[in-house]
C-alpha cells in the first residue's frame, strides 16, 4: 500500500505564532485517517499546505508521491477539499459551481454536467440544483460542501470538520456518504471536533497540538492508554481510600461511600483489586466499570503537551 | 516528472471516467464515457465561468456605461460641440469619440479583473480555483482574456452610441486605419485587464477598488487628451501630458479612426505592447508567489 500523504519535518509561522513546528505525518493509501486537537492546533494550516493555500516554511509534503510545491497541478487534481468555511461562488447557481469545479479538474462540459447533477443527488439536493449557496438552509449548505469537494472524483477526500454545526440525522447522513467514498477506495483526511465521529469513522487518528503531532494511533489503541474508573460500592466504606501498590493504578479516593480506582487497563486490574480489598477486610458490595474515552485521552495527551511544552 | 502511480495510470483513468464509481459504488447512475479532456479543459471552464459572469448581469456591467456615455454624447456632442470649435480639423462630437471609446475599454477591463478577483478574494471562493489544476498562467490568461473582451465589448457599445450621435448630427466617422483601431483597442484592454488583475490581488476591500478607478485610472484619462488635443496646451502642460500613459492610448485610437494623432501612433503601440507583456509577466509572477491569495 502506497502513501496518500506523506509530511516531513514541515514548519510554518505567522509572525510570532507558530503554526506547524516540525510536523511529521503519514497517511496511507485508501485510509481513512483522522486530525484531532484543539482550535489552533495547526490542521488547517496542514490541510492548506496539501492544497496550495499555504507555503509551508521549511519541511516537505507530497501527496501520492507528487510534491505539492513542485507538481502542485498533479497534487490538485487528486484533491477534493471540503473546507471547514463557506467559500463558494455566489453569482452562479450551486449546479453551475459544481459544473465549473468539475470544468477545472479537465472534464468536459457534457460529463461536467452529468457529474455535478449526480454530486448533488448524493448529498441528496438536487432539486436545490438551480438555487443559489445562499439561499440554501444551513444543513444544506453542508451537503453542498461535500458535493463541491467529492464532484471532481478525487482519490484524495479532505473534510475540514464537514459535520460541524449539523443535526445528528444530517452527521449520519454524511458519514454514509464519506464512508462510502472511502469503501470504493478514496482515502479521507478528516479534521473533527467530535470524537465520537473520530472513533465511528477513522482507521487512524493523529492528535495535533501546537503545531506538533502528539500520537498517531488508531483509535482503539488511543483508548486503551486512557485511565479506566472502578467504582466500588462498599459495605462499610472508611473515611480514607485504602492504598493500592499496583502498576497502573494511578489514583484511589472515596467519593461518599464509593471507593474510585482510576488506573490504566483498569478492567485487568479488577481482580487483584478485589482481592486486595478483600484482604484488608474490605466488603465489596458492587462494582462498575467506566471505560476511558477517546476523549479523555485527547484531553490527556493535548494537556501533557501544554504543560511539557509551558 | 515521471507519474509515481504509472503502473495504475491506465486502469485508473478508466475507473476514474466512471462518475458512479467515483463518487460511491452504490450511486452508479453514470455510464456515459467522460475521459478528461486535458489540460485546456480547465482554462475554458474558467474562462468562461469570468465570461458569464458579466454577460449575466448586464445590468451592472453593460447598462451603466451606455448610460453614461448617452449621457457624454448628449451634452458634450449635441449640445456642447456645436459650440466649440473644431479640433484638428475634426467636429468635436467626432474628435470625442475615440476618447471616450478608450475611456469605457479601460475602465471596462480594469474593472472587471480587479472586481472579479477582489470579490473572490472577498467570499474566499477563488480558493475554489487556486486549489484546482490549472497553472498559474491559465489563471493569469482566464481573467485577462474575459476582462479584455468586456473592455472590448463596452467599447463597441460606445461606438454604436457615439455613430448614432454623429448621425443624429448630420456628420459622417469612417474608420481610417483599422489595423491600428484593433490593434490599439486589443492592446489596451489587455493592458488595463491586466493591471486590473494586480489591483483584485492588491486591494485591501471594495475602497480600493473605487481609489483606484477614480483616483488614479479616471484623472489619467480626463488628462490623457480624451476631450482636447494637446496642440491646445501651453508648452509644458504639453510635456507633462506626454508623460501620462493614457494620452498614447487615446491617440492610438483616434489615429485609428480619424488617421490624425498628436503622437506617433506606431511608436505608441510599440511602448504599449511591451508595456503590456510586462504587466502580463508580473501577474503570472504574483500568481506563482500567490500574492494576495496564499499565506
Amino acid at each position: 500500500m502506497g502513501e496518500a500523504i506523506a509530511i516531513s519535518d514541515l514548519d510554518k509561522s505567522y509572525g510570532d505564532v507558530q503554526a506547524l513546528d516540525g510536523l511529521s505525518l503519514s497517511v496511507d493509501d485508501g485510509e481513512f485517517f483522522g486530525l484531532l486537537g484543539p482550535n489552533g492546533a495547526g490542521k488547517t494550516t496542514i490541510i492548506n499546505t496539501l492544497v496550495g493555500l499555504v507555503r509551508a516554511d521549511s519541511g516537505e509534503a507530497s501527496v501520492f508521491g507528487y510534491d505539492v510545491v513542485e507538481d502542485y497541478r498533479e497534487v490538485r487534481d487528486r484533491i477534493g477539499l471540503a473546507p471547514q468555511e463557506y467559500n463558494v461562488d455566489r453569482f452562479f447557481p450551486i449546479r453551475e459551481v459544481l459544473e465549473h469545479k468539475a470544468g477545472y479538474h479537465g472534464y468536459g462540459r457534457e460529463t461536467a454536467s452529468s457529474r455535478a447533477r449526480e454530486a448533488l443527488e448524493i448529498v441528496g439536493i438536487a432539486e436545490k440544483a438551480e438555487a443559489r449557496f445562499h439561499q440554501l438552509s444551513g444543513g444544506m449548505k453542508r451537503r453542498f460542501m461535500l458535493a463541491r469537494a467529492l464532484v471532481s472524483g478525487p482519490e484524495l477526500l479532505i473534510l475540514d470538520e464537514p459535520t460541524a454545526g449539523v443535526d445528528v440525522q444530517l452527521r449520519h447522513d454524511l458519514w454514509e456518504i464519506i464512508e462510502q467514498m472511502n469503501d470504493a477506495g478514496t482515502t479521507i483526511l478528516l479534521t473533527t471536533h467530535y470524537i465520537e465521529e473520530a472513533e465511528r469513522l477513522c482507521d487512524r487518528v493523529a492528535i495535533i497540538d501546537q503545531g506538533r503531532n502528539v500520537e498517531v494511533s488508531t483509535p482503539d489503541e488511543l483508548t486503551e492508554r486512557g485511565t479506566d474508573t472502578l467504582d466500588i460500592g462498599l459495605a462499610d466504606p472508611p473515611a480514607t481510600a485504602p492504598a493500592f501498590d499496583l502498576p497502573g493504578v494511578v489514583e484511589a479516593s472515596m467519593d461518599g461511600d464509593r471507593l474510585l480506582v482510576t488506573a490504566r487497563g483498569g478492567s485487568k486490574l479488577v481482580p487483584t483489586v478485589l482481592r486486595d480489598l478483600e484482604a484488608d477486610g474490605y466488603e465489596v458490595s458492587d462494582l462498575d466499570i467506566r471505560r476511558a474515552s477517546l476523549e479523555e485521552v485527547f484531553v490527556d495527551l493535548t494537556r501533557t503537551e501544554e504543560v511539557a511544552s509551558s | 516528472m515521471s507519474d509515481p502511480r504509472e503502473t495504475e495510470s491506465q486502469d485508473e483513468v478508466e475507473t476514474r471516467s466512471d462518475g458512479g464509481i467515483l463518487l460511491g459504488e452504490s450511486v452508479g447512475a453514470s455510464t456515459q464515457t467522460d475521459q478528461k479532456g486535458g489540460g485546456l479543459t480547465g482554462f475554458q471552464t474558467l474562462l468562461r465561468r469570468e465570461i458569464l459572469r458579466f454577460v449575466r448581469r448586464p445590468r451592472n456591467t453593460f447598462l451603466p456605461p451606455m448610460i453614461t456615455n448617452v449621457l457624454y454624447f448628449a451634452v458634450f456632442g449635441l449640445v456642447l460641440g456645436g459650440r466649440i470649435d473644431q479640433i484638428a480639423g475634426f467636429d468635436y462630437i467626432i474628435f470625442l469619440l475615440p476618447g471616450l471609446i478608450v475611456l469605457g475599454t479601460i475602465s471596462n477591463a480594469f474593472e472587471n479583473a480587479s472586481f472579479s478577483i477582489f470579490h473572490g478574494r472577498w467570499n474566499e471562493y477563488i480558493e475554489t480555483v487556486i486549489i484546482s489544476p490549472l497553472s498559474n498562467w491559465m489563471f493569469v490568461a482566464a481573467y485577462i482574456i474575459s476582462s479584455a473582451l468586456r473592455g472590448i465589448v463596452v467599447g463597441t457599445i460606445i461606438a454604436v452610441i457615439g455613430l448614432v450621435f454623429v448621425r443624429l448630427t448630420d456628420l459622417t466617422i469612417t474608420v481610417a486605419e483599422p489595423l491600428y483601431l484593433v490593434a490599439f483597442m486589443i492592446v489596451i484592454s489587455v493592458l488595463f485587464a491586466a493591471l486590473g488583475i494586480i489591483g483584485g490581488l492588491w486591494a485591501k476591500d471594495f475602497d480600493y477598488l473605487t481609489v483606484m478607478n477614480q483616483f488614479i485610472l479616471r484623472p489619467l484619462v480626463f488628462f490623457g487628451g480624451v476631450f482636447y488635443s494637446l496642440d491646445v496646451l501651453p508648452g509644458l502642460y504639453r510635456t507633462l501630458s506626454l508623460l501620462n500613459p493614457m494620452v498614447y492610448m487615446v491617440n492610438g485610437v483616434r489615429y485609428g479612426f480619424l488617421s490624425y494623432s498628436d503622437v506617433d501612433p506606431t511608436v505608441a503601440l510599440a511602448v504599449l505592447t511591451g508595456f503590456t507583456a510586462v504587466v502580463v509577466l508580473v501577474d503570472i509572477w504574483l500568481f506563482e508567489r500567490g500574492y494576495g491569495i496564499i499565506d
